[in-house]
């Protein structure tokens, strides 16, 4: 017999799912659209706005199953991570709309040299493969595929830094290309960050350890 | 960080039936402790089993330690009802002696060992009176029975009354289940306040209340102790599946 708390689980389960799946989309059509050279600003806003309604659902589903059953051990661990990554959800879409923001106002990568391009291009499919295991965790409450995430995010880390120093060393052919491609590399970081505190999510949810996998 | 009981191998019978199997597990001093678990469990019987009481059920039997402040209270030379002296207990159900007015529930037992002193007892009224948060209700009805008070504010009058003989555990069994959501949040915060004092131990089947009164649970299942520790710990992420199941509410 399912217990009354079981349904609200589902629904919340089934909102942040949904989340997922807009966060992935907003931030691979803004990317795509930033390295391409085209704006994708008014589809991803769209999303970032969905996001952040979402968000707000979530939390107001999650409060009225605290007010309403008490929910205690695991039934309390996941509420707690549920709000958590409908936050980190959010901040995807919301990071996202900053990308395409940069690129209204500053273009993309076309005047960029080769290295610039391949530097935002690589780091921007570890993201996305991030934001994806974030997601899979989600949906299978699996601890152990969360803690995957920790090696790509070492990877981005490096890759953040590494191109902060070849910046310093080569200096690109235009300032406008240098400022757009340090924040849209700032706001990739920031991105690998979320992924990070929502498979931190998962764990916790999962096994009841707090651990950081940065 | 001190002990009031050290529970050794506790075991516990009626006739044939084992209620209570292998329990060890120690209470903490002025904390409050609650005992979990689903009907039948055994969480009554090891209360009673804190203040010799179990013992005085026709057919119950008990083996083991229980050391308070060091001593087996179980031991050869200890006399129970010195033991059941240092040990308040309230019930599930209200019981203030029906025929006696207010000061008088709460004088009895300090009257039972011959204090007759009027002085003394309306000082020892009083202070118990307003220790158990019922003082002010009651102040200018001393003289009415006890039977007249609300459920809520009965309870009471039995916590001032164990509290007048000045014992340093209090045991209480259900203490909240016959009463309504006011008298059981007044009583929480009484709960909480005694902590200060005492060494509070709380057999409830109202596990969210043993979340916000208790320092301490432990969850009981079929007469053993599956799992003991910071409420905290055990209401957020406890270790034993069985505690998980029962509260969550799979089964119980």
């Amino acid at each position: 017999m399912s217990r009354l708390i079981d349904r609200g689980l589902e629904q919340l389960a089934s909102l942040l799912f949904q989340m997922g799946e807009l966060a992935d989309k907003a931030v691979s059509l803004s990317l795509n659209g930033y390295i391409e050279d085209t704006s994708t600003y008014e589809q991803v806003q769209g999303l970032s706005d969905t996001l952040a309604i979402l968000r707000d659902e979530v939390e107001s589903k999650a409060f009225e199953l605290i007010a309403r059953f008490q929910p205690v051990a695991s039934d309390l661990r996941i509420l707690r991570s549920y709000m958590k990554i409908a936050y980190d959800f959010a901040r995807y879409g919301r990071y996202a709309l900053d990308v395409q923001q940069i690129y209204e106002k500053l273009g993309g990568l076309k005047e960029c040299e080769d290295w610039v391009k391949e530097s935002v291009e690589e780091m921007s499919e570890k993201v996305v493969s991030m934001i994806r295991i974030s997601i899979d965790s989600l949906k299978s409450h699996d601890a152990d595929t969360a803690r995957t995430i920790t090696e790509i995010e070492r990877q981005v880390d490096d890759m953040y830094f590494k191109y902060l120093d070849s910046l310093m060393e080569k200096a690109p052919a235009t300032n406008r290309c240098t400022i757009s491609s340090v924040l849209v590399v700032r706001y990739l970081e920031r991105i690998a960050d979320h992924a990070i505190y929502i498979c931190e999510s998962i764990v916790y949810l999962a096994t009841g350890k707090r651990v950081a996998l940065e | 960080m001190s002990y009031k009981f050290e529970i050794e191998n506790l075991n516990a019978w009626f006739g044939s039936k084992h209620v209570l199997k292998n329990i060890s597990m120690n209470i903490r001093e002025k904390a409050v402790t609650a005992i979990i678990g689903p009907s039948g469990c055994g969480k009554t019987t090891l209360i009673r089993c804190l203040n010799r009481m179990h013992e005085i059920t026709p057919g119950a039997r008990v083996s083991g330690r229980v050391l308070l402040d060091g001593t087996d209270i179980y031991g050869e030379d200890v006399d129970p009802v010195r033991t059941r002296r240092k040990i308040g207990m309230v019930f599930q159900k209200p019981n203030p002696f029906p025929m006696m007015s207010i000061y008088d529930n709460v004088a009895a037992g300090l009257r039972l060992n011959g204090i007759g002193d009027r002085e003394k007892l309306d000082s020892v009224v009083e202070r118990s009176l307003r220790m158990a948060i019922l003082w002010d209700e009651v102040k200018d009805d001393l003289r009415k029975s006890g039977a007249s008070l609300s459920g809520g504010q009965q309870q009471r009058l039995c916590i001032a009354r164990a509290l007048a003989v000045e014992p340093e555990v209090i045991l209480m069994d259900e203490p909240a289940s016959a009463l309504d959501p006011v008298a059981t949040a007044k009583l929480e915060v009484l709960i909480r306040m005694l902590a200060k004092d005492y060494t509070v131990v709380i057999v409830t089947h109202n596990m969210q209340q043993a979340a916000r009164v208790s320092d301490f649970t432990a969850f009981l299942y079929l007469g053993e102790l599956v799992e003991y520790g910071h409420t905290k710990d055990i209401f957020e992420n406890p270790q034993n599946e069985l505690t998980e199941k029962y509260l969550t509410g799979e089964f119980g």
